[in-house]
């Protein structure tokens, strides 16, 4: 387990350096091998019950096996990295990122991948560092708009209140409506929201306006699940962003990742595979040129 | 301080049967080795008097989350080096059957695979 400082990284962030460094968990996993990577993919997990975990047992081994760098790592407070007792505006997360590249000499265009929340902390990275990356795909996620913050701040609530103050009746009907392994996330969920700032930071975190989203150059692919709350965005999306590819996939919810790997797994390798050919960078890697590059041994 | 029990695994009824004579001694070494690393993981979140047996299983009796197989995997990497690909392992399974495997399941993926890494 590779435990990253980032409070001694190197400080790209300018003005927004408001945060302390903190311990976050990475995990990476390289194409077998000793292959030379085609790309690096960075995998940014969501908010309150997620961690890389969600990533490490659906598309991670395939995107390695597939000839990508995978990156994964837990945001703060999550999963096995540092739980500071506050700092949890957007900001703060995107700010962890970018040191966390930085410690990782990831200095070149990378492609990110969130989902949820992760997803919004990729629209926010590709806003300030667009010579970063490479291309963003977002499954189940929005940028920080004034929308996505009403939105976050009802779910902080409602978790506040389910939660932490009537944990135990919540953590119960948890446990027998969706099963041990939802409910043991939940109590950690709980612990993250009960010990620290998470439910007024997000809240209180820096929106988007749509004329900064419709400014966006990065190339972005949009996943959402037909029956999900957020499937909607796609209109909302397309309008904004004319360039963007959005996917809506029938018969799945918002945990689509989790539901539908092998679909999700499909979308990002050609995805990714589109945007190195784009820009001619496979022949640099040593990578066969066409067909077989980023083909996943489905 | 956790205790970890150990129970002497019983040989797998389809096991090949070259193989049935060493399997149990492979496995109740692995075995161990395993429950080792869920003691020290364990100790971590306070738990005592687990039992650790091949029936056991990581979420529903461990109450270990995701990320904790994450880091036993990363552990299992430390012991056995490249022998042992775990990822590889629960790239062939559903999210739901990772959240349901049992000690006894990985314990006896380490053994093919270090079985197969000596006859290579």
């Amino acid at each position: 387990m590779a435990m990253i400082d980032t409070e001694h990284a190197t400080d790209h962030d300018g003005p927004h350096t408001g945060t302390d460094g903190v311990r976050l968990h990475v995990q990476r996993l390289s194409p077998p091998d000793g292959r030379p990577p085609i790309a690096t993919v960075v995998l940014i997990h969501g908010l309150l019950t997620d961690s890389l975990a969600s990533w490490y047992f659906t598309v991670a081994p395939d995107l390695a096996a597939a000839g990508l760098e995978v990156v994964m790592y837990d945001q703060r407070g999550h999963g096995r990295s540092e739980r500071p007792g506050s700092g949890y505006r957007l900001d703060t997360f995107v700010t962890d990122l970018a040191r966390l590249l930085d410690r990782l000499d990831i200095t070149g265009p990378v492609h990110l991948v969130g989902n949820c929340f992760g997803g919004t902390v990729a629209f926010a990275y590709a806003m300030r560092h667009p010579e970063r990356v490479a291309g963003i795909a977002v499954i189940e996620a929005k940028p920080a708009t004034e929308s996505w913050l009403t939105e976050i701040s009802g779910i902080l609530r409602r978790v506040e209140e389910e939660l932490v103050v009537h944990e135990a009746e919540s953590l119960a009907w948890v446990s027998a409506h969706r099963g041990a392994h939802t409910a043991r996330l939940a109590k950690s969920a709980a612990r993250l929201v009960r010990t620290t700032t998470i439910a007024e930071d997000v809240p209180a975190s820096q929106v988007v306006s749509e004329e900064q989203v419709r400014a966006m150059r990065c190339p972005v692919l949009a996943v959402y699940g037909a029956d999900s709350e957020l499937a909607g965005q796609q209109r909302w999306l397309e309008a904004v962003l004319p360039g963007a590819r959005t996917v809506v996939l029938p018969g799945q919810g918002h945990s689509v990742l989790a539901e539908a790997p092998t679909r999700i797994r499909e979308l990002l390798l050609s995805w990714i595979d589109e945007r190195e050919r784009e820009h001619g960078r496979h022949a640099a890697t040593g990578a066969p040129a066409a067909g077989a590059a980023l083909e996943a041994d489905a | 301080m956790t205790t970890v029990n150990q129970t002497a695994p019983s040989p797998a009824a389809d096991a090949p049967a070259e193989a049935s004579v060493s399997a149990p001694a492979d496995a109740q070494a692995v075995l161990a080795e395993i429950s080792g690393m869920l003691r020290t993981m364990l100790d971590e979140y306070g738990l005592d008097d687990i039992e650790v047996t091949m029936e056991t299983r990581f979420t529903e009796d461990l109450e270990l989350e995701s990320i904790d197989l994450v880091t036993l995997a990363g552990s299992l990497e430390a012991r056995y080096g490249r022998q042992v690909n775990f990822a590889e392992f629960v790239a062939d399974l559903e999210l739901d059957e990772i959240i349901d495997l049992t000690v006894g399941q990985l314990v006896e993926y380490v053994v093919r695979c270090l079985r197969a890494a000596r006859e290579r």
